[in-house]
């Protein structure tokens, strides 16, 4: 259930046409050229994700919204009850309390950390120069069986427990398709903290000429898309934290 | 004539084409993701060689292990992380760069505390991203870096001092010096192959002032060696142009190690512990080392200057000073007077202050990490560093079975490979003190033989009385004093489960379990009186016996012959007798390529053929670091190398494959290598398993688990490798393969674990589910692709998440079946998230991939131990299944009064005049539904009462999860909630004909939409 509140879905680009990539700055080039271009990606303005999640035995329906500007919401659909479990309207995140079913604001820390994330979307590499991210191309290394770009993604220092800690994430691209498969993060809190969770991504397809990828897992759950709605029409209550109930 | 032509070119092509598809797949790309298991143990943990601060951030701390690379806290040493393990885990120095500590982190690999069991290191490495990413920077040849300095204010300015070669002359010693960050370095101070730098450290408040000690040091199999008049303290004040030896008021003759320390707070002050003949202990010097005084020569300060070398002085005050030893000693005068530090493991290698506070203390022993909150006066152990070290594992037929182990300076050992919620500290059993060395299980019966240090005790240990016996043997009228290998082979015979071996230069046999012992070879060694030093140490003695030699190390008697015995001697000697002792024959002369008298670490005699083994020969200690790895298959009248490029390190220990003999499994300094196709190429596994040194491999027969015990990272375990022998040529160019698996057993078990509290470290459990193991020739990463089990009419069961991953993948099914359907409520009801198990029989596995569909069958079986005969289990699955469909058409029930509210309260919002047709529906529909579900309250202690939904589904869990056939009680609860059921149904069958007829009809005179839901089947879907 303490994953539900961790329901993060990363945001992937892919790219189609392989390029004798040199260095980091050629994989990201050419990587954007080939997902529809650049230009599509930056006008972007959000995305709705259905799809279920499966943990611990249980396969939870969910849909998910992501807003250029941070706002997101995640729905999920428990026992036959379908509310929003968490979200974030640019101010506030919040997230239901799995006692009481009831909203609850996230603390001070896990809220500046929400605002930081809204950089990240819909990839912390578009323009990552102008977000003040720093990108690296580590080296090739075999994951998934498969030979790897490795490429470090050092982005804005999180907040935890009083301090600020870097925030550093690897994506592993194909070196045949150039498209990530894999994203190692490091965990910041609880048992597993220091250790580093890899994320398996695959089932690339099309969504309006933009690609996706439909299955996202790690040790602890898996994510199977079944729809990405590019540009959706949402209502902003969705995200505001419903005071009084 | 033209037709023969094109057959042969034909045959020719077919010839290249077929040589030209041959997959030969290495690593990641073979493995896939086949992972190993980490199950320690923590509880012990294992020696420590460094500690490091992170100087402005207390939260943040580094361990460098002996064996198990380098860890991380970041919550002030509550819990360590290890951040080092794609690279050699033996670590001598960890050193922070004061000017960008959150990011730069240097780390010199190679142990320092110099004891015969010490791994190697090979360089220096640097992260810049507090530990994500290393870089190798060099010294490839340095094998142990003692000390990494870095000026506080140009980091670009490091000094690195090389202790070197622990086995033999060395060239890449002493210190060094780069003034760009590590791409250049200049040898600054060198006095011969000889001679190491043993401490370097830089005075905090000027960075050309360095005080280096020289050491002069050697170890053979036999012998060690320390001191020398090479050994000496030296001083530059020019950043490392010039040096002056510093031994005004030192004593006279030969020198050994010598710790040295500037107090942070008061650089003037010197600190120095000389090991020498003669006035040894701790000398202070109050003028920058210009003259120096002798202090103190307590035990404490002046034991074993090669393990306990150092001495660390509080940051802030000038008079505290502790220095590693036995126990530790700490100083509150300035030195002159010692106390030993609070009790915890012994051996203290290092110790650090908290930057902010000196009560807080952390230490670094043979026994982990230990932290102290006032002054080093009571330690604390840190519970989550795995890094025991294994010299060597065995392990049992029990369900689960045991693993079996001796460690170094931590005892011998027993556990289980599986235990429920994980395999806990308390999970271990101690079997042996002192150093651990060989535990073997009796085959048949509740005892476990456990050698310690140099077969000081051989223990017959029954488990059942709790009763210990050495059964060591002794000498014999007539023969010579009897030499054993501080790791002593014992052996058990496949062939007479009382039978024991042990070797000294003798081979001894028991066959009633070490009662009486027979020797049944003459010395089989070379018994090289050179090498029989009795006088170790050099200017210290140092007697342990851990330096004897010329004596047997390994013992193998052929599983299909009992006649045939190998032994390997640790002065390289590969013995043989065909005929149960009385003849023996050195076959060593055969080996091709092999340097004369190298060590024989490991002979697996085969289980395929009589005259077949291998033998491990390890050279590390005459300074040969290569790996020898051969095979006979005639005796050892010839052997071949079975070493390639692949390999990397010295290696200790093979095992065969008992199904395949094309698959080896072989462990070296530097981690585990497999090879499937009879050591023509090897494959590192690197998955989540570390650059650990593997000492010992055993293979379960049952489970073919491959269990490895490692010296510095506890017991992994490659479970069931059995996958790996369906790998041919033929399923390396199919697009998928499914691997057959054997049945997989529904284990009835159920118990508590969870002991263990947050800080603790807990090994992982096998998989207890079935698995669907496949190999990918291609990693699938377009397209949908998914896993599905049906039954064998193609009912889809439940749907899996696949593994993608080029190689093989491994997927769990854990028996159940989808969920039910469940009535939405206020709250959850926690029993609607079980799912039925799937009952004992077939299945189909189905793998959709794009339009193609693959599918392979597997099995599952009930418990064979289980006590619930096949009528009762019928009767459990046929009552589960009838509560699982009450909780279906129960949800259905609360969907269909849902809807209709829905409509007539939109109804009501907009059509005030329905206002009677509508509240009557609302209110009778509410009326029922608080009977059905709880619709007020929280999941915790502000729970509503339980209505039928939440005692449908408990009776519901309740029934699907036990094995057992429902209890009377179980089936009266049934037939009450049954009946509630049917009471609602009926209820809601007179509403939905009165309340909702009228309100239907409203509707439809109104020209509305009609009440609308969905049928049965389509909610269920």
């Amino acid at each position: 259930m303490n994953t539900l509140k961790t329901l993060i879905v990363a945001l992937v680009l892919a790219i189609i046409a392989p390029a004798n990539a040199q260095d980091v700055d050629e994989i990201l080039t050419n990587y954007f050229e080939n997902t529809g271009g650049i230009e599509k990606w930056k006008n972007l303005e959000g995305v709705k994700m259905v799809g279920v999640m499966k943990m611990q035995g249980m396969e939870i329906p969910f849909e998910q919204v992501m807003l250029k500007d941070g706002k997101q919401a995640t729905k999920i659909d428990l026992q036959g009850q379908k509310m929003t479990w968490s979200a974030y309207d640019g101010e506030t995140s919040w997230t239901r309390n799995q006692m009481t079913m009831e909203p609850e604001k996230n603390d001070s820390e896990a809220n500046q950390n929400m605002k930081n994330l809204a950089k990240e979307w819909p990839s912390p590499f578009l323009n990552y120069k102008d977000k003040g991210f720093t990108v690296e191309l580590v080296g090739k290394e075999t994951v998934d069986g498969t030979e790897a770009f490795k490429i470090k993604v050092v982005k804005d220092p999180v907040v935890k427990d009083g301090q600020e800690i870097p925030n550093i994430s690897h994506y592993y691209f194909d070196t045949e398709n150039f498209v990530p498969i894999v994203i190692e993060e490091e965990v910041q809190d609880g048992p597993m903290k220091g250790q580093t969770v890899k994320m398996i991504v695959s089932d690339y397809q099309e969504v309006d000429g933009l690609y996706f990828p439909f299955s996202q897992s790690n040790q602890f759950q898996s994510m199977e898309f079944k729809e990405f709605v590019l540009n959706p029409e949402i209502e902003e209550s969705l995200f505001v934290f419903p005071e009084g109930k | 004539m033209i037709q023969k032509y094109i057959i042969a070119g034909a045959l020719l092509c077919a010839t290249v084409s077929i040589k030209a598809q041959e997959v030969v797949l290495k690593g990641k790309e073979l493995f896939g993701n086949l992972e190993a298991r980490h199950i320690g143990p923590a509880l012990m943990s294992g020696r420590i060689i460094d500690l490091a601060n992170h100087p402005t951030n207390s939260r943040i701390l580094y361990a460098g292990a002996a064996g198990g690379g380098v860890w991380k806290s970041t919550d002030g040493g509550a819990t360590f992380a290890p951040i080092f393990d794609e690279h050699a885990q033996s670590i001598g120095a960890i050193t922070v760069d004061p000017n960008d500590p959150d990011n730069t982190i240097w780390v010199g690999t190679g142990e320092i505390w110099t004891r015969n069991s010490v791994s190697v290191g090979d360089g220096l490495y640097v992260t810049k991203d507090g530990g994500a990413n290393w870089k190798k920077v060099g010294f490839d040849k340095s094998e142990r870096i003692s000390s990494i300095t870095i000026n506080p204010s140009n980091s670009n300015e490091i000094y690195v001092g090389v202790l070197g070669a622990l086995w033999g002359d060395s060239e890449e010693r002493g210190i060094y010096k780069t003034t760009d960050g590590g791409k250049n370095w200049e040898k600054i101070l060198y006095i011969d192959q000889t001679t190491g730098a043993g401490d370097l450290v830089m005075d905090p408040q000027n960075p050309d002032v360095l005080y280096a000690s020289m050491w002069e040091f050697r170890r053979t199999a036999w012998g060690f060696n320390s001191g020398g008049p090479n050994s000496a303290l030296y001083k530059t004040t020019d950043g490392g142009k010039t040096w002056n030896k510093i031994h005004n008021g030192f004593p006279e003759g030969n020198l050994g190690r010598i710790a040295v320390a500037v107090a942070p707070s008061d650089p003037k002050i010197v600190y120095a512990v000389v090991e020498s003949k003669k006035d040894k202990g701790l000398y202070k010097s109050e003028d920058y080392g210009k003259s120096w005084k002798l202090l103190n020569g307590d035990f404490g300060l002046v034991v074993r200057p090669f393990y306990f070398s150092r001495i660390v002085v509080d940051p802030k005050n000038p008079d505290i000073l502790v220095k590693g030893g036995l126990n530790g000693s700490i100083s509150r005068d300035g030195g002159k007077t010692f106390k030993n530090l609070g009790a915890m493991h012994s051996d203290i290698h290092d110790i650090i202050f908290d930057i902010n506070n000196s009560d807080r203390m952390y230490v670094g022993t043979d026994g982990g990490v230990y932290r102290s909150w006032d002054g080093g006066a009571t330690l604390d152990m840190v519970d989550n560093l795995p890094l025991s070290q294994f010299y060597h594992i065995s392990v049992d037929n029990e369900e689960p079975y045991n693993v079996y182990g001796g460690l170094q300076d931590n005892g011998s050992w027993y556990g289980p490979s599986s235990s429920p919620g994980g395999i806990e500290a308390r999970d271990w059993t101690r079997v042996g003190v002192g150093d651990g060395f060989r535990v073997l299980r009796h085959p048949t019966k509740q005892i476990i033989y456990s050698e310690m240090q140099g077969a000081q005790n051989l223990w017959r240990y029954d488990i059942a009385k709790n009763q210990t016996k050495n059964v060591k043997p002794l000498k014999v009228k007539g023969k010579a004093d009897l030499r054993f290998n501080w790791n002593a082979p014992i052996a058990i015979s496949e062939h007479q489960p009382d039978r024991l071996y042990i070797g000294s230069q003798f081979l001894h046999v028991s066959e009633d379990q070490g009662d009486n012992w027979k020797i049944i070879s003459p010395d089989l060694t070379t018994n090289d009186p050179a090498k029989q030093d009795k006088e170790s140490g050099g200017i210290s003695k140092d007697k342990s016996g851990a330096e004897t030699h010329t004596t047997i190390f390994t013992i193998a008697e052929s599983p299909l012959d009992e006649k045939t015995i190998w032994v390997g001697t640790d002065d390289g000697n590969v013995q043989i007798t065909t005929d149960g002792g009385k003849n023996w024959t050195n076959v060593v002369e055969n080996v091709p390529n092999l340097p004369k008298n190298t060590w024989v670490y490991h002979i697996e005699a085969s289980v395929h053929n009589e005259g077949t083994a291998y033998a491990v020969f390890d050279g590390h200690n005459n300074n040969d670091m290569n790996p020898y790895v051969y095979k006979t298959t005639d005796y050892g009248q010839s052997w071949k190398s079975l070493v390639t490029d692949d390999i990397i390190g010295f290696a200790r220990n093979i095992q065969e494959d008992y199904e395949n003999e094309d698959i080896l499994y072989l462990g070296t300094e530097f981690g585990l290598f497999i090879t499937i196709d009879g050591g023509k190429n090897w494959s590192r596994f690197t998955n989540n398993m570390p650059a650990t040194a593997v000492h010992f491999i055993d293979l379960q027969k049952k489970t073919n688990d491959l269990v490895l015990g490692t010296h510095g990272r506890g017991v992994i375990i490659i479970d069931d490798i059995s996958p790996l022998r369906q790998i041919n040529q033929a399923t390396l160019n199919k697009d998928v393969h499914f691997f057959d698996t054997k049945p997989y057993v529904v284990t009835e078990e159920g118990g508590f674990g969870g002991g263990s509290t947050e800080l603790q470290f807990v090994g992982a459990n096998p998989s207890s589910s079935a698995q669907i193991i496949y190999y990918l020739k291609k990693r699938h990463t377009f397209g949908k692709m998914t896993l599905s089990i049906e039954d064998m009419a193609g009912n889809e069961i439940v749907s899996l998440t696949p593994g993608k991953s080029k190689g093989i993948n491994i997927v769990d099914w854990n028996f159940r079946t989808k969920g039910p359907k469940v009535a939405a409520g206020k709250t959850l009801t926690f029993g609607g998230f079980t799912a039925p198990r799937a009952p004992a029989g077939s299945y189909k596995a189905v793998l959709s991939k794009g339009k193609n569909r693959y599918e392979t069958t597997i099995e599952i079986k009930n418990d064979p131990n289980s006590i619930v005969t096949e009528s009762e289990r019928a009767q459990q699955q046929k009552i589960a299944k009838a509560l699982f469909d009450d909780m279906e058409e129960l949800a259905y029930l609360v969907y269909r009064i849902d809807e209709i509210i829905k409509t007539a309260e939109e109804l009501k919002k907009n059509d005030p005049k329905a206002e009677k047709i509508t509240s009557a529906v609302v209110s009778k529909l509410n009326d029922l539904k608080k009977t059905l579900v709880v619709t007020t309250g929280d999941n915790y202690v502000n729970e509503a009462e339980p209505e039928l939904r939440e005692k449908l589904s408990e009776l519901y869990a309740e029934v699907a999860n036990q094995f057992e056939t429902p209890s009377a009680g179980q089936l009266e609860n049934k037939a009450i909630l049954e009946a509630q059921l049917d009471k609602a149904l009926v209820t809601f069958k007179t509403i939905q004909e009165k309340e909702v007829d009228k309100l239907e009809k409203y509707l439809a005179k109104n020209e509305k939409p009609a009440v609308t839901y969905k049928d049965k089947a389509a909610f269920l879907k």
